[in-house]
């Protein structure tokens, strides 16, 4: 730079930094705006009403007459006192920890794997990870019914010509375990579409002479996954641990029509069960808006360690 | 040199066939479907399965596509998801660079709204979305249910974004800068190529989740003629009579079909070696 | 190029979002009084529209100039829906309602109350269906069809086995299941298959013997399960079920539908709507034949469930008149011989006809007409006992006790 003898120009091009870091300053505000302005037109009314109705009894009664009536905490009261709660939660959250580590086991096995297959069969692979996202959750389910049901169930045809046992007529729907654990091999199959794809294309962004060399000088395929790959895709799989957490844990058409209303009774709800039925099927729309606060809360305090992780890295950076 | 290339190729082998027992097990579902829409009635309650059906019928896929306002409803659909998905994905994107690249109070609490929306149960926000998009009109209209599906989908497209974002590092951008590169320039020459797969994930995955999206899509929509395909779908099962399985089944195959063609123009995209070396080549 | 393709994307973005606000800015206009919107259940338009278009064409030349828009619903989440509109607007003018969720709606004055002698045939409406529309002294729902339970069997099989004439008590039924039992081995055979848990047949049993759900004393309402009439009803119940079905145990009526197994082969009868007739199979529609459920009495039929439909106005209507007016011709005589030739049992007992659904019909049961009712049927409680008696997890008396207390303890909440 020139000693200080061109005033003229140094000024304007003081002036001009000014206004580029003005700038600069308010274009992150720029960028989240439009979507603040979304979200909060559309749900910020829906939230505070969420929040008045949970304080309020509003049945189906007050409902048609757009008028609650005040009741302070005496809907929360009521949640947390009910056993069917408590034991609800405590189902919910084995099932959702359940559902969350074999998706995402299941999930970084596949997305590793679809690098080492060749590429036909990377493509037959991948493809049909779609063709099952692509399956509409109702179907999905009616399917998933149909193969395993008591009466002609193709599952119970193939295990009983495999000669693993007599499957003949096996309901697997007589009890709570293997329900749930019907619904979460279903919901684990429905999301490991999104999972490997995701963490597929995760994988794109590892560099690959890197892990050649690293291969060249030796190190075992754990150690180069350790030490290159999950490094890099650490952010995604924060990202997916945490949806997976958010979904699995308010997860309703799944269990809800695999099990199927008939047999839905309190020994078996979930979370989001619980909430339609206390909600929705009784019209206590009050008591539904506390148990729909109660469960953000808990899933917040699920996920927060994934969360906070997730906020961290990107500060590191 | 020769003996450690066999080595892998035989490793390869191996993970292949480990492939395609998955892609079996995986999409035996699929094909269920698939297959069962080609059988005639007898052999889709039969017993014994019938694995393929020798005399496939396309009976249920005639009877599906003359169920009323089929066309109609693939039309309402492909608006309502083209429509969210491409405003969603662009709004995210400029959000997921303000989180992934700019400093700025009120961040954090960006970051912690976010992810606080996904975190409502949907099924808690039926009516009183309902009454919001009543009082603006917006209730039997397809704007309606797309507003609606942004809401869904934006916290999640930004959320994701931001994840790939940070793992492209930031000295690539910073030596373009120093190259004499404009912002623009280097989200254009950078960013956007190394963001391609994570682009195309993302829109996937809202793509998919707005075209499979019942519980909203039938509240909001009334008119038949507004419906979306998946409430035209439900009308299979919603009876308290009998259930068409065949084609129930046609029609869950046809609705899929948009799906996998979407997947199929951009899975380029995702394919592997796009970008790889140019990250800290 | 890149550059391109993104632009491009945001102009169809911002295009698509143009058309769509300009097609819905016309749609959005309230409906005037020039127009009704009726919700219907699915089953109309697959079953019977020509039904719907002569009623909606009587309609219009009485009201010229006003449209009648019906919107299809399914019965899963047609609640849902309905509340959401009671709670924003935009809801029906006419609505169809399960006669089972008809109380717990007009207890909330969710319904306009209706003129009953207006419409046809309203001095012989079924009973039964008429009592599920009417509350307080007040009628809000008219009863638009109803269905009983009939049984439907093979009657290649039932000569086989040697059964010349149909069952005429419960009794005989079992023994004749013994001897189609004895003559079709076949792994999985029912001679009569039934739902461990369809406790619309089960309660049917209990009924036959004098026993009944709940009834309201003095305001207040009181289990009947644990009766001893109700308890040898379910103890019938048991027994027949286990000697005839080899249904699960555990499941409901339409898990798998009774007349997939029948089409398999499996089952040489089985209990339902009449209507299951249409889904036999091509092989067993020639030999296939109905008749009414025997009760334990010789010369009575056992008392069925009388499923069926009431046609309701939500008080957020705002053309009632208009709405009550398409009700009357919806239901009008000739609709109702029009939803008969459907199969369906008609309103009023006058136009009953002589079928075999149209018999069963003749004696039959209804749910308590409580508020709370449906609330015992989404929890299950009936299924549950069931369960619990089939598989022998508690005696028939534990589980219809711990019924009967849960039951009077929903059906009592404020």
């Amino acid at each position: 730079m020139a000693p200080a003898a061109e005033t003229t120009f140094d000024r304007s091009r003081r002036r001009r930094r000014f206004w580029t870091r003005t700038v600069q300053r308010t274009v992150p505000y720029g960028l989240i705006l439009p979507i603040v302005v979304v979200i909060g037109v559309i749900l910020g009314y829906p939230l505070y009403w969420l929040v008045k109705l949970s304080t309020e009894r509003y049945g189906l009664f007050e409902l048609i007459r757009h008028a609650g009536v005040s009741v302070g905490l005496a809907n929360y009261r009521s949640v947390l006192h009910d056993t069917v709660f408590w034991h609800t939660l405590l189902r919910t959250v084995v099932f959702t920890t359940a559902n969350v580590v074999l998706t995402m086991v299941i999930g970084t096995l596949l997305a590793l794997l679809l690098v080492r297959v060749s590429t036909v069969v990377r493509i037959l692979l991948s493809s049909g990870l779609v063709l099952v996202w692509s399956m509409p959750v109702v179907v999905a389910v009616q399917i998933w019914y149909w193969m395993t049901n008591y009466q002609n169930g193709v599952v119970n045809y193939v295990l009983t010509k495999l000669g693993i046992g007599d499957f003949f007529q096996h309901d697997w729907y007589a009890t709570t375990f293997s329900q749930l654990s019907l619904v979460t091999l279903l919901i684990v199959w429905g999301a490991l579409p999104f999972v490997v794809i995701t963490l597929y294309a995760g994988l794109a962004q590892v560099p690959h002479d890197l892990v050649e060399a690293a291969e060249v000088d030796g190190a075992r395929p754990w150690r180069v996954f350790r030490d290159i790959t999950l490094p890099i895709l650490k952010p995604i799989l924060l990202i997916l641990t945490s949806l997976s957490i958010i979904w699995d844990f308010g997860v309703f058409t799944q269990p809800y029509l695999l099990i199927g209303q008939s047999k839905i009774t309190t020994g078996n709800y979930l979370m989001s069960i619980y909430l339609f039925e206390e909600g929705y099927f009784k019209s206590d729309y009050g008591r539904g808006a506390a148990i729909s606060l109660l469960m953000l809360l808990m899933v917040a305090v699920l996920s927060v360690v994934y969360v906070r992780k997730m906020v961290r890295i990107g500060e590191a950076q | 040199m020769s003996a450690r290339r066999r080595g892998r190729r035989a490793r390869q082998a191996g993970w292949n066939v480990v492939g395609i027992a998955i892609f079996v097990v995986m999409v035996f579902p699929v094909f269920w479907m698939i297959s069962t829409a080609f059988k005639p009635n007898e052999q889709i309650i039969s017993v014994a399965p019938t694995w393929f059906s020798l005399h496939p019928t396309l009976q249920h896929f005639r009877d599906a596509i003359d169920k009323p306002y089929f066309w109609v409803d693939v039309k309402n659909s492909l608006i309502v998801v083209s429509v969210t998905v491409a405003i969603s994905i662009v709004l995210a994107f400029l959000a997921a660079i303000a989180l992934a690249r700019y400093g700025f109070g009120g961040r954090k609490l960006f970051i912690v709204l976010v992810i606080g929306i996904q975190m409502l149960p949907q099924a808690g926000l039926i009516i009183p979305l309902y009454v919001v998009l009543a009082d603006y009109h917006q209730v039997n209209t397809l704007t309606g249910l797309i507003v609606t599906y942004m809401t869904f989908v934006l916290p999640f497209c930004v959320w994701t974004l931001r994840g790939f974002l940070l793992g492209i590092p930031k000295e690539l951008e910073e030596a373009a800068m120093v190259d004499g590169s404009t912002r623009v320039g280097v989200f254009m020459k950078i960013l956007l190529p190394l963001m391609g797969p994570g682009l195309v994930a993302t829109s996937v995955f809202a793509f998919i989740t707005t075209w499979n999206e019942y519980i909203f899509a039938r509240v909001l929509l009334n008119d038949q003629s507004k419906q979306t395909v998946t409430v035209w779908l439900s009308y299979f099962l919603g009876s308290s009579r009998h259930t068409d399985w065949g084609a129930l089944m046609a029609a869950s195959t046809l609705t899929a079909i948009p799906v996998v063609v979407f997947f199929l123009l951009v899975q380029r995209r995702i394919a592997f070696g796009l970008t790889a070396g140019a990250v800290r080549g | 190029m890149k550059r391109r393709s993104i632009v491009a994307l945001c102009l169809v973005a911002v295009l698509a979002a143009a058309a769509t606000t300009a097609t819905t800015l016309g749609a959005t206009k309230k409906a005037t009084a020039n127009s009704i919107t009726v919700w219907l259940q699915i089953d109309a338009q697959s079953g019977w529209p020509g039904v719907v278009a002569a009623a909606n064409q009587q309609f219009q030349s009485d009201h010229p100039g006003t449209t009648v828009n019906v919107q299809y619903q399914n019965w899963g989440d047609h609640l849902q829906k309905f509340d959401a509109t009671l709670a924003g607007g935009g809801g029906p003018d006419v609505i169809e309602m399960g006669n089972t969720e008809m109380t717990k709606y007009m207890a909330a004055g969710a319904f306009a109350a209706l003129d009953r002698s207006s419409f046809d045939n309203s001095s012989s409406w079924l009973k039964g269906l008429a009592a599920s529309g009417a509350y307080g002294g007040k009628t809000y729902g008219v009863p638009y069809y109803a269905g009983s339970r009939v049984v439907t069997y093979r009657t290649d099989l039932f000569k086989k086995a040697g059964i010349s004439k149909l069952p005429a008590t419960t009794a005989q039924y079992v023994t004749d299941a013994k001897k189609l039992l004895a003559k079709n081995p076949k792994k999985g055979f029912s001679p009569v298959y039934t739902a461990g848990t369809d406790w619309y047949f089960a309660m049917s049993f209990v009924f036959d013997y004098g026993g009944g759900i709940a009834t309201q004393i003095s305001g207040k309402w009181k289990g009947l399960l644990n009766s001893p009439k109700s308890i040898a009803g379910l103890a019938a119940y048991k027994a027949f079920f286990l000697a005839t079905s080899r249904a699960s145990k555990t499941t409901d009526e339409t898990h798998p539908n009774p007349y997939d197994v029948y089409a398999q082969g499996l089952a040489a009868s089985m209990i339902g709507p009449s209507w299951f007739t249409c889904c036999v199979g091509k092989a067993y529609t020639p030999t296939t034949a109905q008749f009414v459920m025997p009760g334990h009495v010789k010369g009575q039929s056992i008392p069925g469930f009388l499923g069926g439909s009431d046609l309701a106005v939500p008080v957020t209507s705002s053309s009632k008149a208009l709405a009550a007016d398409w009700i009357k011709d919806f239901t009008s005589t000739s609709s109702e011989k029009g939803l008969q030739a459907k199969g369906n049992i008609p309103n009023a007992t006058n136009l009953l006809g002589s079928s075999v659904n149209e018999r069963a019909a003749a004696r039959s049961w209804f749910v308590p007409t409580a508020k709370h009712w449906v609330d015992v049927e989404n929890g299950n409680i009936l299924r549950n006992m069931l369960a619990q008696i089939l598989t022998n997890k508690l005696s028939i008396k534990q589980a219809a006790s711990s019924a009967s207390d849960n039951i009077a303890s929903v059906l009592n909440q404020p």
